[in-house]
């Protein structure tokens, strides 16, 4: 995706105001941009790898008080308009605290939820916007590739790719699924049946159901459906040979894992987390990793740019770290 | 003495086209209030069972109908989607009736019916959104059928009424 692509896609869903002022924002903040703020009765902010910074009148100031003010009725006619005007179409998504944008990209919001059985029921007043640019980093996956693709068996390892929010994880995952999926005759490895479950349309960044990201030519996209219940679906109707999904944490998921691994199928998996005692912290995670499901335990980081490869574990590693810090524990 | 009956004669055409046309009138105006109930029940089609976005499920409603004047209707809900001002579907609604009220057989005691299906609209959930679609539908089809019971009368009534006031005016003439 060229870097300015963002401009057609986003511009269209803002008001005419923030249209004029996001039109004529040039140079590296608009190239390197990560995420828009726009909260109600504050200053419109935007966020690059380099950090944050105000928009004004003429472009990307420092000063706060240069900065443009949004207003509550902008941050509604934002909704309504990444609606299509039909909130019933989005309910699902708003409901979740997100709607995908044409492009990949997403906005989420903040507001006052009201609640039915103590379920979230809608988001109403809205208060803040976060317009989440989609970065597609094409061979990104390269450099991690080889380490999780066993030639002998022409399959991928299990695989679970481990970062803080913002570390590229999601990136990572994205253009593993496109290398694998389209293959590399050169190198010998046949192009796989990629299977990918995205419950929050960020993966494949489907709009309207069709991928807006590169996913590779043999991916089948499950959109805005939850995981346990996508991987099955998809085991059970599109035989993949490997499975993509992002940020596992229920025990449903867990258990959705453990089901997909036994069909015979290989997953490719992300989840938060900083180190192996986070991710020990989380049962449902903990008991995937004591029973080596995963072959593959991959720590990214931001330290030298998203999508920095800090460590690649062996299952059975981290399966005997795990023990004898429990025997640690015992003694 | 011809010129006069020929005269006669004109006058009774006259008089009777501009019957039937009143006849015509109230036909049209049963039909577009018909097509206006089709129009929210295939609405409701797109929002429950497809949960469409308005812009389509308003074109695709739009391709349904066979009253030209009422597609206009909804061809214009979209146009007016479109535009920047247009702050809501609510709006855009109640602009197309602005923009179409002239060109449909519709009397002034219809438009209220049409316009109660705009509240609301695309700002609800999809349960809500329905049931207030399906009340507004409820209530155009009560008002439909009371329209379409007078219209049997006053269809003849208008014709009789073109054929014999022209008569009337012939022999006052005369």
């Amino acid at each position: 995706m060229a870097k300015m692509e963002w401009k057609n896609q986003i511009l269209p869903i803002l008001p005419a105001r923030l249209q004029n002022i996001f039109a004529t924002l040039s140079g590296q903040a608009a190239e390197e941009l990560e995420e828009i703020r726009l909260r109600s009765g504050k200053a419109i902010m935007i966020c690059t790898h380099r950090g944050e910074s105000f928009v004004g009148l003429d472009g990307v100031t420092g000063n706060f008080s240069e900065a443009v003010i949004v207003t509550a009725a902008e941050l509604q006619a934002v909704l309504l308009t990444v609606a299509e005007y039909s909130l019933y179409a989005r309910d699902e998504e708003l409901r979740r605290g997100y709607l995908a944008l044409p492009g990949g990209h997403r906005a989420g919001f903040a507001g006052r939820v009201v609640l039915e059985e103590n379920r979230v029921k809608l988001l109403r007043d809205i208060s803040g916007i976060s317009l989440r640019i989609a970065r597609e980093v094409k061979g990104a996956g390269e450099a991690l590739l080889p380490q999780l693709f066993c030639t002998r068996q022409q399959r991928v390892y299990h695989t679970l790719l481990v970062s803080a929010p913002q570390a590229g994880k999601t990136t990572m995952l994205r253009d593993l699924a496109r290398l694998f999926s389209d293959g590399d005759q050169v190198k010998g490895r046949f192009g796989l049946k990629v299977g990918i479950v995205d419950e929050r349309s960020e993966l494949a960044g489907c709009y309207l159901g069709v991928p807006q990201l590169d996913v590779g030519m043999r991916s089948d996209v499950l959109d805005g459906c939850p995981k346990a219940e996508g991987m099955m679906m998809l085991v059970r109707s599109m035989s993949p040979q490997l499975l993509v999904t992002d940020e596992l944490g229920r025990p449903e998921d867990a258990r959705a894992v453990e089901e997909a691994v036994n069909s015979g199928a290989s997953i490719l998996a992300t989840v938060h987390g900083h180190c192996l005692g986070d991710l020990m912290k989380r049962p449902s995670l903990a008991y995937l990793l004591r029973q080596t499901l995963f072959e593959r335990i991959v720590f990214l980081s931001r330290r030298k740019g998203p999508g920095t490869i800090e460590e690649i574990y062996n299952g059975e590693t981290v399966k005997s770290r795990l023990v004898a810090e429990e025997m640690g524990h015992v003694v | 003495m011809w010129f006069k009956w020929a005269g006669a004669v004109l006058i009774v055409l006259a008089t009777s086209l501009w019957g039937n046309q009143q006849a015509a009138k109230m036909r049209r105006r049963v039909r577009q209030l018909e097509e206006f109930r089709l129009a929210l029940r295939l609405l409701m089609a797109e929002i429950g069972y497809t949960a469409t976005p308005l812009p389509r499920a308003l074109e695709y409603v739009q391709g349904c109908l066979g009253d030209e004047r009422v597609k206009q209707f909804f061809a214009e809900i979209v146009l007016q989607l479109g535009r920047p001002e247009v702050g809501d579907a609510s709006q855009a609604w109640l602009r197309a009736v602005e923009v179409c009220r002239g060109q449909l057989s519709l009397r002034a005691d219809d438009w209220p019916l049409i316009i109660r299906a705009a509240a609301g609209l695309g700002g609800l959930g999809r349960e809500s959104q329905l049931k207030q679609l399906e009340a507004a539908e409820s209530q155009l089809a009560g008002h439909t059928a009371r329209v379409a019971e007078n219209c049997v009368r006053s269809e003849r009534m208008w014709r009789y009424l073109g054929v014999l006031g022209g008569a009337a005016l012939v022999i006052v003439l005369l």
